[in-house]
């Protein structure tokens, strides 16, 4: 049987640096998986050639056994695998519930020829439907006709997830998903994230702050310097000699 | 209950307007029609984020393909308009090859560039473009009856009716394209083109859709002129009428549906009918410009701006709300 | 045939000296400002009016109007930075459409001042500098050649060895860090649209007596700047001198051996092909895109 999403030696290299070097891991399906790794381990130029963003230099992501790596960001999100951005990244100027509608891109595609002549009622209304539910999904009925730039900072993290959730994903890359959260919007991301996987959607979260992913997360995978350093559930990682020992040094180097 | 009357009432109104009109003001009428084509396919593009420096080209390209078609092939007027704008719309498909590797002020000089090699083309080859002097002798759209009106295109109140009626419709499919969730498209790929990519959009497919359908409507418009003036050169698709497409669209405002259409029509209205009534010939370019300056120093928001703050807010309409940002 | 070919070459670095120093202007004020002055044709042709004024009416010296000219369109210059770009400083878009707008008053201030008929200016000087019996340069031409090695050296020299130049170029490169250092960016700002305006003003002036001055010159004069700019990189000084020479030669070359309509074509063309395969032009670096 093949693997659900395989990263088989995955090298970046910007010009002399080795951003990430031959790193392979497996995330299975269905599991709430993180990557984690001091500052500069590579963490984040992993993340964005799983999702398009870059091309890798050499190695392959696989899944379900395709090589998608090097596909352009909508060819990889066609595929399933739909990634979140740092920060809020919305778009500001539009209300929730459109934002959730660009979000049923894929599964309800636009056309245009039906759209000037009404024949696309039944999409509009299958669209609609989608992206109210995902909203709901995630708390923010009562907010769909605000705009989203007026939103919490909270809610806004809410609806980053809920357009990537709209589109019906397999695999959600969530890219630090809980910076700048103090410890009830923690809690209740958590929550989320849990009714993600009950929902049978397979997560891959890039975290710098350890502790935020232990009682989340399924397995870990950890990098230093672009090179994995070690994997297993979050009690073996937190004992991980190794870890330890990267955390400890990335510390003193960033102190 | 109260819209259908809304719409007989404009309906009327629009009918009844070039009879309180002279002759001269009627034929700017016409040509105020074409403009408002011209302009608002040109904000379908800025919906997108890119402007463009090349639209009027763009509109010339379908003028001069549908006179060649008239006069070349004998084609009928009406079907060689409808080509024209698919010329026009190929045409950018073509360029958007070269074009959409650039962004914002690249795309602006890049399709500059692109507008003038077009109308060098025109000059350098005589074959079949005229050269300087262009095409004459464009054949008119055919005289013919409805029964109860009777088209008679030497009048421009005929070809205003005409061209009216062509451009309600290109502007009703505008609409709707605006309105569907492919004008969402469009605002995502402008807003946010990353998270728009990550949600599955090929950006590349809907910026050279926005380019081809605004390039299209464009030429459709060409062709509407081209017919009604019998002449076209390459000097009647400059870099100034450029320039008023710009300002028409700046002044009025591009995030609603309407406004450009207010700036094309006050400012030509001030242009036409004022200034040239009072005399200030010479002095024209130098008010426009004033008037261009002034606007986007104390009206960044453009006309509409001022509409919107009279106007119920409608809690769907995305575009409101930049105003009072 | 060698004759023709030096003449030619020769033909070549008087345009180049000309379009140099507009395209260099244009070029100081997109790197301070970080705005696409439309207008800049037009000040190469209030420059030209200024000599049509002062010397072909008002019979001043030929190099008491160019001077003159000079500041005046410097003058200019300031009058656009203090009532456009400032302004408009956070809207790009703005200020592009702005100076849209004051081409269009310079041009119709000159139809009205002036007429739109061609301007007729009396030569300054009918001698021409021979290098042999059939090769030369006409000493009008010469002024302009060397008033451009002239001015551009100064310039360099101003922006790599005097502390305003060293302003202005932090503030080009990054204008949040140099405000911190304490340099003012309005003052800054002041000094390169000064400077930029005057240096298409003093192009305009002296090639007046060479060219057919008219309210529509400017239209010309823009494009070469966009393509000079375009394919030396928007933003670096030693990009667009360079540009402009190849502009020149390849445009000079094709227009004797071809035609003027076809060596526009293939110019318009070589940005076309420099925005494609690099966008950031010759000599951009890539931040800058």
């Amino acid at each position: 049987m093949t693997d659900f999403l395989e990263m088989r030696g995955l090298t970046m290299r910007f010009g002399g640096l080795m951003a990430v070097d031959g790193l392979s891991f497996k995330v299975a399906h269905g599991s709430i998986h993180g990557l984690i790794g001091p500052n500069g381990a590579g963490k984040t130029t992993t993340f964005n050639m799983m999702s398009g963003f870059y091309t890798p230099t050499s190695g392959q992501i696989l899944l379900r056994g395709e090589d998608i790596s090097g596909l352009a960001m909508h060819e990889v999100a066609r595929r399933g695998v739909v990634r979140t951005f740092q920060h809020s990244t919305l778009f500001a100027e539009l209300t929730v519930l459109e934002n959730a509608l660009v979000g049923t891109h894929m599964p309800f595609r636009p056309n245009i020829f039906a759209a000037i002549v009404g024949w696309d009622r039944e999409d509009r209304r299958g669209a609609e439907a989608r992206a109210r539910e995902a909203l709901e999904f995630f708390g923010l009925s009562d907010l769909v006709e605000e705009r989203a730039g007026d939103l919490s900072h909270g809610h806004q993290r809410a609806l980053g997830l809920a357009v990537a959730y709209a589109s019906h994903p397999d695999v959600m890359l969530l890219d630090e998903p809980f910076t700048g959260m103090n410890p009830e919007e923690t809690r209740q991301m958590m929550e989320l994230m849990r009714r993600l996987k009950a929902d049978g959607i397979t997560i891959l979260l890039v975290e710098h702050d350890m502790q935020a992913i232990m009682g989340l997360c399924d397995t870990i995978t950890c990098m230093s310097f672009g090179k994995f350093l070690a994997e297993g559930g979050p009690a073996e990682i937190r004992h991980h000699p190794a870890v330890i020992e990267a955390y400890l040094g990335g510390a003193r180097h960033v102190a | 209950m109260l819209k259908p009357l809304m719409f007989l009432f404009g309906a009327v109104a629009l009918i009844a307007l070039p009879h309180g009109l002279s002759f001269s003001q009627q034929e700017i009428l016409v040509f105020l029609v074409i403009n408002i084509l011209l302009v608002t396919s040109y904000r379908l593009l800025t919906l997108t984020g890119e402007w463009s420096l090349g639209h009027v080209v763009i509109m010339g390209v379908g003028a001069y393909a549908s006179a060649l078609l008239t006069k070349e092939l004998g084609v009928a007027v009406p079907v060689a308009m409808f080509l024209g704008g698919i010329t026009s719309a190929l045409l950018a498909v073509l360029l958007s090859f070269p074009l959409f590797r650039m962004k914002g002020f690249y795309f602006l000089i890049g399709s500059f560039a692109a507008g003038e090699i077009i109308r060098l083309i025109w000059k350098r080859f005589r074959e079949p473009f005229g050269g300087v002097r262009g095409i004459s002798g464009i054949d008119p759209m055919p005289d013919f009856s409805l029964g109860f009106y009777s088209f008679d295109f030497f009048e421009p109140v005929s070809y205003y009716y005409f061209a009216g009626v062509i451009v309600l419709a290109c502007l009703w499919v505008l609409w709707r394209i605006e309105k569907s969730p492919v004008g969402l498209t469009f605002h995502a790929v402008h807003w946010q083109d990353k998270l728009a990519q990550a949600s599955g959009v090929n950006l590349r497919a809907y910026r050279t859709l926005a380019f081809a359908i605004a390039s299209g409507f464009a030429g459709i418009a060409g062709a509407l002129q081209a017919h009604y003036v019998g002449t076209v050169n390459p000097n009647s698709f400059d870099i100034e009428v450029m320039v008023f497409v710009l300002t028409w669209a700046i002044v009025g405002g591009t995030t609603t549906f309407y406004g450009p259409i207010l700036g094309c029509v006050l400012l030509t209205v001030i242009n036409e009918i004022v200034l040239r009534g009072m005399g200030f010939e010479q002095a024209r370019p130098l008010i426009y410009g004033a008037i261009m300056i002034l606007s986007i120093l104390f009206l960044p928001n453009g006309l509409e701006s001022i509409v919107q703050k009279f106007l119920p807010r409608r809690s769907t309409a995305k575009s409101d709300r930049k105003a009072e940002a | 045939m060698m004759e023709l070919l030096a003449q030619t070459g020769l033909n070549a670095v008087y345009a180049a000296s000309y379009i140099s120093l507009v395209a260099v202007g244009l070029v100081l004020i997109f790197g301070v400002m970080g705005v696409v002055n439309f207008a800049h044709g037009e000040l190469f042709m209030a420059g030209a009016y200024a000599v049509v004024a002062l010397y072909a009416d008002m019979h001043l010296p030929f190099f008491v109007a160019v001077p003159i000219g000079m500041l005046f369109v410097g003058m200019l210059g300031l009058l656009m930075e203090w009532g456009l770009f400032r302004p408009l400083k956070d809207n790009p878009l703005g200020g592009l459409v702005a100076s849209i707008g004051f081409l269009m008053i310079l041009q119709s201030l000159a139809v009205m001042g002036f007429g739109v008929r061609m301007e007729h200016i009396p030569p300054v000087t009918q001698e021409v500098w021979r290098i042999t019996d059939k090769v030369g340069v006409p000493v009008a031409r010469l002024y302009v050649i060397v008033a451009a090695v002239v001015l551009l050296s100064a310039l360099w020299y101003f922006l790599k060895r005097t502390r305003f130049g060293w302003a202005l170029r932090a503030s080009a490169q990054d204008p949040e860090a140099a405000a911190l250092q304490g340099i003012s960016i309005t003052q800054t700002a002041r000094i390169a649209m000064f400077i930029g305006a005057a240096l298409a003003g003093v192009a305009g002036a002296l090639t007046a007596p060479l060219v057919s001055v008219n309210p529509h010159m400017g239209h010309s004069v823009i494009v070469t700047a966009f393509i000079v700019i375009i394919v030396g990189g928007v933003g670096s000084l030693e990009g667009a001198i360079v540009a402009s020479v190849v502009y020149a030669f390849v445009h000079t070359f094709v227009t004797t051996f071809s035609d003027g309509v076809l060596a526009d074509i293939v110019g318009l063309s070589l940005m076309l092909v420099v925005l494609i395969v690099k966008p950031t032009g010759l000599f951009g670096s890539a931040d800058r895109a």
